[in-house]
């Protein structure tokens, strides 16, 4: 620790490293945070988690007891034990009591990506709803045509307001905000949506992950998805095995393993060259190819490639790396993929998950640095090692059935919320003891 | 290397440990552990690993005596703890057993008492340590507020106890305070009258003392000849003797009213004086001063007490005793017991001898009544006791009439109307069959009802009077029988020359009656005669024949008696040097002697009689020949309703 601090003193590392170098190092620490406890004022299972994106200080719950509750992080409202336990209690509950509360259980909560003057949830009263934060108002109710499933806000629209809406129906809804009005209708699943999520590089593509096995692309510019995740369709490592006359010097095992940060960086452009709406140019030629191909497949063909699935059974959790290069998806037959969106492909890590939660919508958390994975795994919630897949921490703190957990950034802390009805508070750990719990917990040798 | 071993010593302990069917871990084994495990981290963790490891041994038992072995470490060191933490939903998992997927495993009574013991631990960490151990405060959120597990919640009971106890105290203090004023108000007026008491014994003591010349305490110095213990004893007992004043009949008057005085002093003033004593002790100061000084003079009106009682006693009482003992006096006067328990120096012999215990209420001052209950007071203890002189008429009717009781506590409380607090006996009841109403109340005629005392009935003595019957010799027939004397006849009253009283009537009869019918007569009698004497050797060949039922009854019973006790020590002998033994042998060689009791053994299910009555009724060969009795039944029926049908 010092000595990293001496050596950016000294400049021989860099800011950015010597951040991210302290920042894994706490995410190897965590535990089960003694100081800070989350006072719960659900009665049924926590469904969704999410910390604000643009402070990082509130944490928005929706339980499935039609209740919605919203904590600081940040600031304790009481004390403990001495000042040993921080109490963060809930600063706004919306439940049954509200006169415009949700019915039945709330599965999903998000919050508005700009501010935290907004947030939404879906229901399984077959509707979703806007609130003002501040005055604890519905500003806006649309109604769906089945118990929803899962709620979505792209992080970095600047061009639209949509809310992605995956609910029992097979078609996925977008919800306009600012007209109040379904924008979209997406239809291609064969069953109900259960997860959704908005790409994070690029602010038109859908990703949805319906009970029918299936993880479709939507580009809501145009008509129907646009790519189908099969789960046979695979490649070995990181990147698709480029064609060998570019890489014919180039060694493939360093590119599997190492020198990500510069081929991420080339492959985002690329891909952000290729999803603007401009003229395709030829720069992109690989993918280019690809699209054109699968634009002139045989009609028969095409419905092959659309019954492609990505998991036996439903698909249940969806999750996109922070540079959007990455896709990693939960199943309902325990398997953990992770997929190159740049591709399509199935990069065929083994995740050692034990068992997954099958029938109800899971919410993964992937650190920033896309180092770890964070799944819920039945009681428990594990850390995975991103590109190896191998067990990483196992987090065991809950009763029951683990469903969301969230990640933040900020603090690197990690939250874990089930149907034992507990938000668990998952922090680095800090070494230095207080004196007085030094004092109360130790060494006790009476005989 | 070291390690190892020493390692493998912990878990050898343990294991051993764990390995048994008593309810709970052996000391010496579980001291063995904690000071192994106190010096070494490694050995703790060896041990902390051992233990979880044998939680998951699918048996309640050793489930049991492990999680005892990880309370003990749990409550002391902070490492296992913190090892324990980690695992806590799997420990829980284990001794709990809250999960559906995972029950507790096969001895049942056993797992309910772990299930019961791992919630009162979780309890007892929870309280502790909670504040340190998240996990610890979720595990005891979840088992209570989602699975809504019963805590035994022993802070809470105790504050509780805690709390009514105050409130007890509280109202106890007020009673006294109470108690105390009315001690105050009237505290001259008690004064007055036991100072005035004690004036009036001294002065009857000194009156009898002028008007006896006191018979001059002659010590005669020569202990030379008197060389034993005993006889010096006697010689200076019948010095002291020598210094008290007998009473005679100039003096009756005054030792009526000493008598008296004495009575009311020890049975009202003293118990009166402790008592405020008692009070004035317990009760809280307002202001001390009113309280000292009140203890002060209540002390000294104690003493005042005890020396008039003293010397009423040393002087005067004891010879009344003694005397009303040796001669029939008109009225004798009897020493309450309180006194002689706590005069116990004043004990002479004979009252030791005396059964004191026997006391009876009811006086015999009369002589007629005297007369006709002599045997009855002659039964009675000597040392009976004895109210007043009963000179007044009225008071002996009534005497007369009262019936005559046993002596027993109950007297205590003879016709008092109050009413009795039942938990306040002066100790405290642990019980468990729930709280303890402090304030609970016998009413009085419960009381009453409770002391109403079984009287059995008791047959009348019967004085077998002498036959009396004329002899050959001119001397009468001596035999005492109760109705026939087997030469004479029945027995009759018969006056001084044997002749019988009443059969002068007979006699006359007799005279009247015909000689034929004379004849008729002595057939008759020598027929009744025979008759009784048939079945009077029919009576005793019945008793001999019970005798001998009952003789050979007790011989079984004895033989029965030796066969049980025989049993019993051997099993008893056996186990008691086997048991013994067990703890001394190395681990595992104790399996011959623990043959009856092991752990598996526990597992095994008890064949019970239903087991067995459906062992035999419901294999296959009963059923079978059940159902074929039943299919022939029927057929054969059949065949009788159809007998042209086949």
């Amino acid at each position: 620790m010092w000595k990293e601090i001496e050596r950016r003193e000294s400049g021989k590392i860099r800011p950015h490293l010597f951040a991210s170098r302290l920042k894994s190092r706490r995410v190897a620490s965590m535990q089960l945070s003694n100081s800070k406890d989350i006072v719960s004022p659900h009665r049924g299972s926590i469904n969704s988690l999410q910390v604000d994106l643009t402070e990082g200080r509130y944490l928005l719950s929706a339980a499935s007891d039609a209740s919605v509750a919203v904590y600081d992080v940040q600031q304790p409202q009481d004390y403990e034990g001495g000042g040993l336990i921080a109490k963060h209690k809930s600063i706004l509950v919306l439940d049954k009591q509200h006169e415009e509360g949700h019915k039945y259980a709330v599965s999903s909560a998000v919050w508005y990506p700009i501010d935290t003057g907004l947030f939404i949830t879906g229901s399984y009263d077959n509707s979703i709803k806007v609130w003002d934060t501040n005055t604890t108002q519905m500003v806006m109710n649309f109604k769906m045509p089945g118990k929803v499933y899962t709620t979505a806000m792209s992080p970095l629209a600047t061009s639209h307001m949509l809310i992605a809406a995956g609910t029992e129906d097979v078609q996925v809804r977008l919800c306009d905000i600012a007209s109040g009005a379904f924008a979209h209708t997406l239809s291609g699943h064969h069953d109900g949506v259960m997860t959704a999520q908005w790409s994070a590089s690029n602010e038109w593509v859908l990703i949805t992950g319906g009970c029918d096995g299936a993880i479709r692309f939507w580009d809501i510019r145009r008509a129907g998805c646009f790519r189908v995740l099969d789960q046979s369709h695979s490649q070995l490592g990181r990147r698709p095995p480029v064609l060998s006359r570019v890489t014919a010097k180039a060694s493939t095992s360093k590119v599997l393993l190492g020198g990500q940060n510069t081929s991420a960086k080339t492959g985002m452009a690329l891909r952000k060259l290729s999803y603007s709406n401009g003229t395709k140019q030829a720069s992109a030629g690989k993918i280019l190819a690809k699209t054109s191909s699968k634009q002139r497949l045989h009609p028969g063909m095409m419905s092959i490639r659309d019954r492609a699935t990505a998991h036996y059974g439903a698909v249940t959790g969806l999750r996109v790396t922070e540079d959007g290069m990455y896709l990693l998806s939960t199943g309902s037959d325990s398997r953990l993929r992770l997929w190159d969106i740049k591709s399509g492909c199935n990069t065929l890590v083994n995740f050692e998950t034990v068992r997954l939660q099958t029938n109800k919508a899971i919410q993964l958390a992937i650190s920033p640095d896309s180092s770890h994975v964070f799944v819920p795994c039945m009681a428990s919630v594990k850390a995975f090692d991103f590109w190896s897949g191998k067990t990483f921490m196992t987090f065991r703190g809950h009763y029951e059935n683990v469903n969301c957990c969230w990640f933040s950034s900020r603090d690197q802390e990690l939250y874990t919320a089930g149907n034992d009805r507990q938000i668990l508070v998952w922090s680095p750990f800090v070494s230095q003891e207080m004196e007085e719990e030094a004092a109360l917990d130790r060494d006790c040798w009476s005989d | 290397m070291c390690m190892e071993e020493d390692g493998g010593k912990v878990r050898a302990l343990i294991e051993k440990a764990t390995n048994s069917t008593a309810g709970e871990v052996d000391p010496r084994l579980l001291k063995c552990i904690k000071s192994l495990v106190r010096y070494s981290n490694t050995e703790l963790q060896i041990a902390a690993h051992t233990l979880m490891t044998l939680m998951k041994r699918n048996h309640s038992q050793v489930r049991f005596l492990s999680l005892h072995i990880v309370d003990e470490l749990f409550m002391r060191s902070k490492l296992f703890r913190n090892l324990i933490i980690k695992n806590l939903d799997q420990l829980l998992t284990l001794s709990v057993g809250f999960r559906r997927n995972a029950p507790l495993p096969a001895p049942l009574g056993i797992a309910s008492r772990l299930r019961a013991k791992a919630i009162e631990f979780l309890e007892k960490w929870n309280a502790s340590f909670g504040i340190h151990y998240r996990q610890l405060r979720l595990g005891f959120d979840y088992l209570k507020n989602t699975l809504k597990f019963q805590f035994p919640d022993s802070q809470g009971n105790a504050a509780r106890i805690q709390q009514e106890r105050m409130e007890r105290e509280i109202r106890t203090r007020e009673i006294m305070q109470k108690k105390f004023s009315a001690l105050k108000d009237n505290f001259t007026s008690i004064k007055e009258e036991v100072l005035s008491a004690i004036h009036e014994i001294e002065q009857c003591l000194d009156i009898v003392h002028t008007r006896d010349e006191l018979v001059p305490l002659t010590h005669i110095d020569d202990e030379d000849e008197l060389h034993s213990h005993e006889l010096l004893q006697i010689r200076l007992a019948s010095l002291k003797e020598g210094g008290r004043v007998h009473e005679n009949k100039d003096n009756k008057v005054v030792f009526d009213t000493i008598r008296e005085l004495y009575k009311l002093l020890v049975t009202k003033h003293l118990p009166l004086i402790q008592e405020s004593i008692n009070i004035v002790v317990r009760v809280d100061a307002i202001d001390s001063k009113v309280r000292d000084s009140t203890l002060k003079e209540l002390i000294n009106l104690q003493n005042k007490i005890h020396a008039g009682k003293r010397r009423c006693e040393n002087s005067v009482s004891d010879v009344l005793v003694s005397r009303s003992h040796s001669e029939e006096e008109e009225d004798f006067w009897e020493e309450e017991k309180v006194g002689e328990v706590e005069e116990s120096t004043r004990k002479t012999p004979e009252e030791h001898s005396d059964d004191i215990s026997l006391l009876s209420i009811c006086m015999l001052n009369d002589n007629s009544l005297r007369c006709s209950e002599k045997d009855f007071s002659i039964n009675r203890n000597p040392g009976c006791a004895f109210v007043a002189n009963g000179s007044d008429s009225m008071k002996r009717k009534l005497l007369a009439e009262a019936p005559v009781v046993k002596w027993g506590s109950y007297l205590d409380n003879w016709g008092s109307k109050d009413v009795v607090l039942a938990n306040q006996r002066g100790l405290e009841l642990e019980n468990h069959w729930g709280r303890v109403d402090y304030d609970a109340v016998i009413p009085a005629d419960k009381i009453s009802e409770l002391n109403v005392q079984a009287t059995l009935y008791k047959e009348k003595q019967v004085i077998a009077v002498p036959c009396g019957a004329p002899l050959r010799s001119g001397s009468f027939c001596q035999r005492r029988d109760l109705k026939v004397c087997p030469f004479h006849g029945p027995i009759i009253p018969r006056d001084s020359e044997g002749r019988p009283v009443n059969q002068v009537s007979s006699a006359d009869k007799r005279v009247q009656y015909p000689p034929n019918d004379f004849v008729k007569k002595l057939a008759e009698e020598s027929v009744k005669n025979v008759r009784t004497r048939d079945r009077e050797e029919e009576e005793k060949r019945m008793v001999g024949k019970q005798a001998l039922k009952r003789a050979k009854l007790a011989k079984i019973r004895e033989h029965n008696e030796v066969v049980l006790r025989d049993a019993t020590f051997a099993s008893t002998s056996s186990s008691a040097t086997n048991g013994g033994l067990r703890y001394f042998n190395g681990g595992g060689e104790s399996s011959e002697c623990s043959k009856k009791h092991t752990l598996s053994s526990m597992l095994r299910k008890k064949v019970t009689r239903k087991d067995k009555l459906s062992r035999r009724l419901l294999n296959t060969r009963a059923t079978d020949a059940a159902t074929r009795q039943l299919a022939e039944q029927e057929d054969q029926c059949y065949r009788e309703a159809f007998p042209n049908q086949w």
